[in-house]
């Protein structure tokens, strides 16, 4: 049940007669100290894809998106994302896509709406309440607008940070556990949201360790294990053999040796 | 905490900064005796630890934010009372010991260590640098303890707060006019220090044990017990800020300050409180430094803590809430300097009241200058050397050695040259100049330093 949100792109107006890349990573490694976060990672996602990268926690997935959303510089390797440098230009990869942190809250003492406003403002949009009223109303938070960010609770201030990444409209997202903290009615309308999103043309590039997710909504997946990519192809080929992910996740990263 | 942030090394040296720089003042007292006799440095001393007292005491207001400002990242610990069967008032005791160690063993101690080292080649029994250790620590926690008894009369009733500050000031002022009372009965620490005997001790004593522990019995904790709810107050706070650029920063600024536990406690706590003792000392020093114009003075460390201000406005903002979003850190810094200038008109509306009601409209031009300048400057150093992060960075040795070093000369020379003509604190305004680099360099330093890019 995808309710929409009325993006003004679609996938007609803007695809390319070929795939275009959104995202291509190239040897991508980032150390901290003696410790190696990602090592060497090469992946790429296409335009229209919904792209999971999946592992175990502290195995490299939001090292891999601080990377790629310019948060953090690499310590070899390279990366486009929608054609752009994120090392070398953070801020216009910034500007043109939309990013769900991990961690981040929203500020404290904005209300939802006004940090939707403020979002908005930075990001210089216009029609600013027709925008965050789809939000409030297609992740049902409307009745908590004026309530103090650090008043809302976890799954809420999950609604408004997934709000203020697609407010813009983004051609591409990249979502860091997107559904932790939602119950599972809205995760229900968000995985929806997203497969309706790609449907029109978005791209999304998501981490999670919630399998059921990626095998469900996902186009694609990568399995990252210890910073190392482990593997990388369609879920289609994996179903197609009959095998469930989950033992096919178990298998590949008890499996991995580090060698 | 700290010692994570900075490294054992960087921390356990702030300490010893403390004493290097208190040893070096004090080996200059014979150089400036005939100007500043002593008496007059000590009171100073005791007057800057009693300060220190309501500054550290300021930041436990009422309430949520009495807990949220004073332990910081420990507030897990503070609210700790939800969820383990420890009392508040048994924390907020716990937490009162725990600031007194702290603060005596990172300030007091080791200013007395450098006033005690440098005693034998400035004719001063050492002995004294032991009863400086005890006077000022008495003085550190004379103002903790009045500062915490007054936020839990506020946290109980404005009402009761102000009737008894009031009382309080009427009585003192009515004393002083009368002769009643002196310096040394109002600071009985000072008095100690001047004469090590038992009754200013057990003065000392009455006047911190009896307001902290009324503090501890009465310590009232806010916890939200419904939610509040605001109207959209960003949109028509930027529209009227819209001239100034980055107007949607600027109102967010304002909100926090606005919205956050303390409100106008805040500002009371922990910026007219110690202006008004900065202001009762220098009408006091007048009487020991002949040619001392006390505006000018005042003015200048006005101009210092106005830029305290600055850490206000970066409390409750990290740039990790932008790292997602199309902004650049130079941009969050300028918005910051924008919402200080403005937060700056408080300060100088006390500056303007200060001269009206002192008779000293005469140098209110020079003053004014001083201010002005201090305060960019001041503001410029902390911007360059801290960042977003003035409330943690502060206390790694390095940097508070830089701070110290970049604004005290600049600080001694401006008072020191109104001594002879107030005029001469028109030459603040030179101060600009490296204030100005200052900022250009902090914006690019402190976006390589968020924003690492190859």
């Amino acid at each position: 049940m995808y309710t929409g949100c009325r993006c003004s792109f679609k996938k007609n107006r803007w695809m390319v007669t070929h795939m275009q890349q959104m995202i291509e990573a190239t040897e991508l490694t980032k150390n901290y100290g003696t410790v190696t976060a990602v090592n060497r990672i090469s992946l790429s996602v296409a335009e229209g894809e919904l792209f999971g990268l999946l592992g175990p926690n502290g195995s490299g997935k939001t090292t891999m998106i601080r990377m790629l959303t310019g948060q953090i510089p690499p310590t070899a390797g390279s990366a486009r994302v929608m054609g752009i440098d994120p090392a070398k230009d953070p801020v216009e990869v910034r500007r043109s896509i939309g990013i769900i942190p991990e961690q981040e809250t929203p500020p404290s003492f904005l209300t939802a709406e006004e940090y939707l406003h403020f979002v908005a403002k930075i990001r210089n949009l216009d029609a600013i309440d027709e925008r965050c009223g789809r939000w409030f109303d297609l992740l049902e938070f409307g009745d908590k607008r004026d309530v103090l960010c650090k008043d809302l609770s976890r799954g809420t201030r999950q609604k408004l940070m997934f709000a203020q990444a697609f407010l813009h409209e983004p051609r591409l997202a990249l979502i860091d556990e997107p559904l932790i903290n939602l119950d599972p009615i809205m995760q229900r309308t968000v995985k929806d949201f997203l497969r309706g999103y790609v449907r029109d043309g978005g791209t999304v590039f998501l981490s999670t360790h919630i399998l059921e997710i990626a095998e469900e909504i996902c186009d694609r997946i990568g399995v990252i294990h210890n910073g190392r990519l482990l593997h990388s192809g369609p879920v289609e080929d994996l179903t197609a053999t009959g095998r469930h992910l989950e033992s096919f996740f178990l298998d590949l990263v008890r499996g991995d040796t580090g060698a | 905490m700290h010692s994570t942030i900075f490294g054992s090394v960087g921390f356990a040296l702030f300490p010893v900064v403390v004493a290097i720089l208190a040893l070096l003042g004090s080996l200059t007292l014979p150089v400036f005796a005939d100007v500043l006799p002593y008496d007059a440095v000590a009171l100073l001393a005791h007057a800057l630890f009693l300060l220190m007292g309501v500054m550290v005491g300021s930041f436990g207001l009422m309430g949520r934010e009495f807990m949220n400002r004073r332990f910081g990242q420990a507030s897990l610990i503070a609210y700790a009372s939800r969820s383990l069967p420890i009392s508040e008032q048994r924390i907020f005791a716990t937490f009162l010991v725990k600031d007194t160690v702290y603060y005596i063993l990172l300030y007091v101690l080791p200013f007395a260590a450098g006033f005690a080292a440098a005693t034998p080649f400035i004719g001063i029994d050492p002995v004294q640098g032991l009863v400086a250790l005890v006077s000022l620590a008495l003085a550190f926690l004379l103002g903790l303890s009045a500062v915490c008894f007054l936020s839990t009369l506020y946290a109980h009733s404005v009402a009761l707060f102000a009737g008894t500050v009031a009382v309080l000031a009427v009585a003192a002022l009515a004393a002083f006019r009368l002769g009643a009372i002196t310096v040394s009965t109002i600071l009985p620490p000072y008095a100690f220090f001047l004469n090590p005997a038992l009754e200013p001790l057990a003065l000392s004593l009455a006047l911190i044990l009896v307001p902290a522990i009324i503090s501890v019995i009465f310590v009232t904790v806010e916890y939200p017990d419904r939610t509040k709810r605001f109207e959209n107050h960003l949109d028509p706070l930027s529209g009227r800020l819209h001239a100034l650029g980055s107007a949607h920063f600027i109102a967010k600024d304002a909100l926090d300050l606005l919205r956050s536990e303390g409100g106008a406690g805040k500002v009371i706590f922990s910026f007219l409180i110690p202006l008004g003792l900065v202001w009762i000392c220098l009408r006091i020093m007048i009487r020991f430094i002949p040619g001392i114009d006390p505006l000018v003075v005042f003015a200048v460390l006005l101009g210092v803590l106005s830029a305290t201000i600055y850490n206000w406005l970066t409390e409750f903002d990290s740039f990790t809430s932008y790292a997602f979003l199309p902004v650049e850190v130079r941009e969050v810094i300028d918005a910051k300097l924008k919402s200080y200038a403005l937060l700056n008109l408080l300060p100088a509306v006390v500056l303007v009241l200060a001269a009206a009601t002192s008779g000293g409209a005469g140098s209110l031009i020079p003053a004014f200058a001083a201010f002005v300048s201090v305060s960019v400057y001041t503001l410029a150093v902390t911007v360059y050397l801290t960042g977003l992060h003035p409330n943690v960075m502060l206390y790694s040795a390095w940097i508070f050695l830089r701070y110290l070093l970049a604004i005290s000369p600049a600080l001694l020379l401006l008072i020191f040259a109104s001594v002879f003509d107030p005029r001469y604190a028109l030459l603040s305004l030179l101060l600009i100049l490296p204030a100005a680099f200052l900022i250009i360099r902090a914006r690019v330093k402190w976006q390589a330093w968020e924003m690492p890019r190859y």
